[in-house]
């Protein structure tokens, strides 16, 4: 293994992270007032964290003005991530029909336009009882359901694209505190970004996995090489004594370019914190580099080496 | 691939029809062909190059026909017509741009009786007038335009939107009686006044008046609540076409729900002074 560079006291492992194809769409929730769209948005994307068990990995990308929306009033866009098609439908359809049809003002539009298109509001006009009315307004339909506060608008399909999940950056730090305000400035500095999401909560993953388990019915368990509790005692550690916390941070992005950015971007933000802060060594998991074809080289993304 | 410009010889004694004569069927042909086509008239058909002169147009693309002179006794021009761009450098007959899928189709007069009857989809734009029953319905048919962009810069006779089902049909001017008849859906604008009996048996659809507030018939009912993000997807539309239109997005509304006679769930949007 050739050296780590270092990086204000941080170590940068010779490294990558390994991810995966997904597939994704970008929806527009828009409602009366920002705080009416960002409970419509919180809820839409709550229990997303992982694909794992949540159906699928979905996140706010962005806060969007008046001048960036359809229909001229505050929005937000936010991205869904699965592992195929059919479950992004899915959960697309169940997620604005029981989070944004319901949230008060709402009204929905595909933040997409290239790609297969799945169904937004396409059935969820049923719940208008034949009162529902389509429009076509320059190639586009839109379903108008009425609704006690008026009217649900609602595109009828958004696109599907094809995606990047599970970049994702090891953040090995000295305790509780410096890695949380490592992560943190990791991900309040990738939430710049966009056309990605960080989908666990507050954008960290504290339980990072490995493939397989001791028990055969699990895929995933804890991944003890990085594990501070387990130094001494499993057979293996990628950890030091100093090491007393790591954290992690997962990403989904639309593209592999946007991917790497995010991950040069946070791990940017946590060499500004630097060894002096508490980051000892920068990281990513990995499948040994079979499993997914986006390999995401740590060191080559700071443009530390050739 | 060659941009054809045919010129009115003479005015024909019976009416023509001049379904066929498009971009798309007239641009790989050599001009002897082109002189050769048969167009209908009366009862029976005639050669094209008996009535028109035929000349490549010098800097044109090859998806564009011109065709120029007083074509109002010259029906169907751009009938079923899908892709290219269809000129008419003056005024037009019945059934201008009829069942037309794609393409841009421009009169720079005025057109016939059934302009944009059965419309399904590319852009129809007439500078002058149309008159009775455009963006209507052949006959026996149950719906008329049903899709694509038409635009009238003048004003429109009786019956217009007849039966319509999708697509967007603009006038600038004044529109006759019955506009939106029996209207199924999609999307009317008009800039002028409208006549007498406007949504008469219209069961969805839009219909919008930027220009003076129609008289409503009892059969509408005030609605109480303002669309407030359908009218600024339709109105932003709208307003691309300028004219009357623009700044449409803008302006306040008031809406009318019918035409109950027809358990109707259409609307006639007025716009307030701009």
């Amino acid at each position: 293994m050739a050296e780590a560079v270092v990086r204000n006291g941080v170590s940068i492992d010779d490294g990558f992270a390994e991810a995966f194809p997904m597939k994704a769409t970008r929806i527009l929730i828009t409602a009366h007032s920002i705080e009416w769209a960002r409970h419509a948005a919180a809820s839409a994307t709550g229990f997303a964290t992982s694909v794992i068990a949540c159906g699928c990995e979905a996140g706010i990308e962005k806060e969007l003005s008046t001048d960036e929306t359809p229909d001229g009033r505050p929005g937000i866009s936010v991205l869904i991530f699965s592992m195929s098609g059919k479950e992004l439908a899915k959960q697309i359809e169940r997620r604005v029909g029981q989070c944004v049809l319901t949230c008060p003002t709402t009204a929905v539009f595909a933040g997409i336009s290239d790609g297969d298109a799945v169904a937004l509001g396409k059935n969820l006009r049923f719940f208008g009882d034949g009162w529902q009315i389509s429009k076509v307004i320059a190639g586009v339909r839109y379903w108008r359901v009425p609704v006690m506060d008026g009217e649900f608008v609602a595109q009828e399909t958004t696109a599907v694209t094809k995606a990047v999940g599970g970049g994702n950056l090891l953040l090995l730090c000295t305790g509780t505190d410096s890695a949380l305000a490592v992560a943190e400035a990791a991900v309040l500095a990738m939430k710049k970004l966009p056309n990605v999401i960080m989908p666990f909560p507050g954008g960290v993953v504290r339980s990072g996995s490995k493939v397989g388990s001791k028990y055969a019915s699990l895929g995933a368990s804890t991944n003890d090489a990085f594990c501070p509790s387990l130094v001494g005692l499993a057979p293996k550690t990628e950890l030091t004594a100093e090491t007393k916390c790591v954290m992690e941070i997962v990403i989904d992005g639309l593209t592999e370019r946007d991917v790497g950015e995010a991950m040069r971007v946070g791990m940017e933000a946590g060499i500004a914190i630097g060894a002096a802060g508490g980051l000892l060594r920068i990281s990513a998991g990995n499948y040994g580099g079979k499993l997914g074809p986006f390999h995401f080289h740590l060191q080559k993304l700071l443009g530390a080496r050739a | 691939m060659t941009a054809w410009r045919l010129s009115l010889k003479q005015g024909p004694a019976l009416r023509v029809d001049l379904r066929g004569v498009v971009p798309a069927v007239l641009a790989s042909l050599p001009v002897g062909e082109v002189e050769r086509l048969r167009l209908g008239y009366g009862k029976g058909s005639l050669a094209l190059g008996e009535l028109f002169s035929v000349a490549a147009s010098t800097g044109g693309e090859g998806d564009e026909l011109v065709l120029q002179g007083d074509l109002s006794r010259f029906d169907r021009i751009g009938w079923q017509m899908a892709s290219g761009r269809l000129l008419v450098d003056g005024p037009a007959g019945d059934y201008a741009g009829a069942c037309m899928s794609g393409g841009e189709i421009i009169v720079k007069g005025a057109a016939g009786a059934l302009a944009a009857c059965e419309m399904s989809g590319g852009s129809l734009i007439v500078e002058g007038n149309v008159g009775d029953f455009a963006a209507g319905t052949l006959p026996g048919s149950m719906d008329g335009m049903r899709g694509g962009r038409f635009v009238v810069k003048g004003s429109a006779g009786a019956r217009f939107g007849d039966r319509m089902r999708r697509g967007s049909a603009l006038v600038f001017g004044d529109a006759g009686d019955f506009l939106a008849s029996r209207m199924v859906a999609g999307t009317i604008a008009i800039g002028g006044t409208a006549g007498a009996h406007v949504g008469y048996g219209m069961r969805r659809g839009t219909v919008v008046f930027a220009g003076a507030a129609p008289q409503i018939s009892p059969t509408f009912v005030p609605a109480l609540v303002d669309p407030a993000v359908f009218w600024q997807l339709l109105a932003r539309d709208l307003a691309r076409t300028g004219g009357p239109f623009e700044g449409l997005a803008r302006r306040t509304i008031v809406r009318h729900l019918g035409d109950l006679s027809a358990d109707g769930k259409g609307e006639l949007i007025v716009a307030a002074a701009a």
